[in-house]
């Protein structure tokens, strides 16, 4: 028999991915069923196994074996325990990597590093190997019929009730009144010059950005605080305030950024005053670190808002 | 629901589904007689219970491995057939599933008539 017809072909595609015990007799069936089916509807052998389908489909049916990498009856424990490891280790892991960091005696920079570090090394490191796990449980049956045993869901792995909106109304208006205070704090510090050095004052940040970015920074931190407290008054989430709620965010977070980006975010007679004859100056590290927490703060509050949305319409 | 699927679509969907779990009854029925791959298909598509290859043919070799169905190779004809027969396992489970339509049949009958 030809070995490179495409019966040939698409029959050894299918047999490959079944147990070898039934391999021929399957092989043997399937030649007879496709030349059977040719010959009683005048079809060309392309037609009939267009209609057999993929290869790797029939060969699962034909094996009994799950056409998805883990299936529904293993899927909420999959679930459950990756948001464990997610939400509740994970965390853990990463504040202990950059806690020794410090202990060590490297800076906030190298701090911050080693914990995204961590973060990414070990999340990766988390989703793959419990991804693996439920995949071969998910093809073993004495492993799977263990496990399914054990994984029963009670109504006792129900996580607690959202925040009462009185509650989640309370971290609104937290939220509300630290940006509150951080504006009153960068108006203070530029109309007050609180620090001195030898009877001088001056500001702590740079006095140029008064005349540029530090209006994009002000107006953004008045929108979100504007909107937090629209939302503590209305006691919801809405889609539009949401939206005006990122606007404001992300008018505040990209000024910020920038701004720490060129470095033009302290005065630089402060910073000359503090590092006078002690040889510090701020490393570059804390800027970038300080980007991405402004960055991670802006978007976590920002989901935090669209996902209150969809909870109270409910 | 699928979005914009018309009431005759909606029914063809559904009675896919209804049709479905009478496939391994249909065959346990029709495999009195001794009957290959091919020829089963085309029986039970004319009788109504249309499936498809891809399917059948993998349900065979399990109900053969659940001891429901017997086969044996003919090399009679031009090309080699697997021949499939229901075993007397395989009989004994179809008077049951027989037992298990006609109550459906009269739960539904009933369920669906007429309110006077």
């Amino acid at each position: 028999m030809n070995a490179n017809t495409l019966t040939e072909r698409y029959v050894h595609e299918v047999v490959r991915r079944i147990p070898t015990d039934q391999r021929d007799d399957v092989a043997e069936e399937l030649r007879a069923v496709i030349a059977d089916t040719a010959e009683a509807r005048g079809a060309s052998e392309h037609e009939v196994l267009t209609e057999m389908g993929d290869p790797i489909r029939l060969a699962a049916r034909y094996a009994d074996r799950p056409l998805a990498l883990i299936g529904p009856g293993l899927y909420p424990a999959y679930a459950r325990t990756l948001k464990v490891l997610l939400a509740g280790v994970l965390p853990v892991v990463v504040a202990v990597s950059m806690a020794v960091e410090v202990l060590d005696g490297g800076g906030v920079g190298s701090a911050i590093g080693s914990g995204i570090g961590a973060l990414l090394a070990v999340g990766a490191q988390m989703i793959a190997w419990l991804t693996a796990v439920f995949a071969v449980v998910e093809r073993s049956r004495s492993l799977d019929r263990l496990f399914r045993g054990t994984e029963g869901w009670t109504p006792d792995d129900l996580p607690d009730a959202p925040q009462t909106e009185k509650a989640a109304g309370a971290g609104t208006l937290a939220s509300a009144a630290f940006s509150t205070l951080l504006l009153a704090l960068i108006v203070w510090q530029h109309v007050a010059e609180p620090y001195r050095t030898d009877g001088d004052h001056m500001p702590v940040l740079d006095p140029a950005l008064w005349s540029g970015w530090i209006w994009p920074i002000l107006a953004g931190l008045a929108g979100t605080v504007l909107c937090e407290l629209v939302r503590v008054a209305v006691r919801r989430w809405t889609v539009p305030l949401a939206a005006a709620y990122a606007a404001a965010e992300a008018l505040f977070a990209a000024s910020l950024i920038w701004v720490l980006h060129k470095q033009a975010f302290f005065n630089p007679d402060f910073l000359a005053t503090v590092n006078d004859g002690k040889g510090w100056t701020v490393p570059d590290e804390l800027y970038t670190g300080t980007i991405l927490v402004v960055l991670a703060v802006g978007v976590t509050e920002v989901i935090g808002c669209f996902r209150e949305t969809r909870k109270t319409r409910g | 629901m699928v979005l914009g699927m018309s009431p005759e679509e909606l029914i063809r969907a559904q009675a896919q589904e209804l049709r479905r779990g009478t496939v391994v009854l249909a065959c346990l029925a029709l495999l009195e007689e001794p009957q290959y791959g091919y020829a089963l298909l085309e029986t039970l598509n004319d009788a109504g219970v249309s499936v498809d290859g891809n399917t059948l043919y993998p349900l065979l070799r399990r109900l053969e491995k659940q001891e429901l169905l017997t086969s044996e190779w003919n090399t009679d004809e031009s090309r080699p057939r697997k021949f499939y027969r229901v075993s007397p396992e395989g009989s004994r489970v179809r008077a049951g599933l027989v037992g298990e339509w006609h109550d459906l049949v009269a739960s539904i009958s009933r369920l669906t008539e007429e309110k006077p």
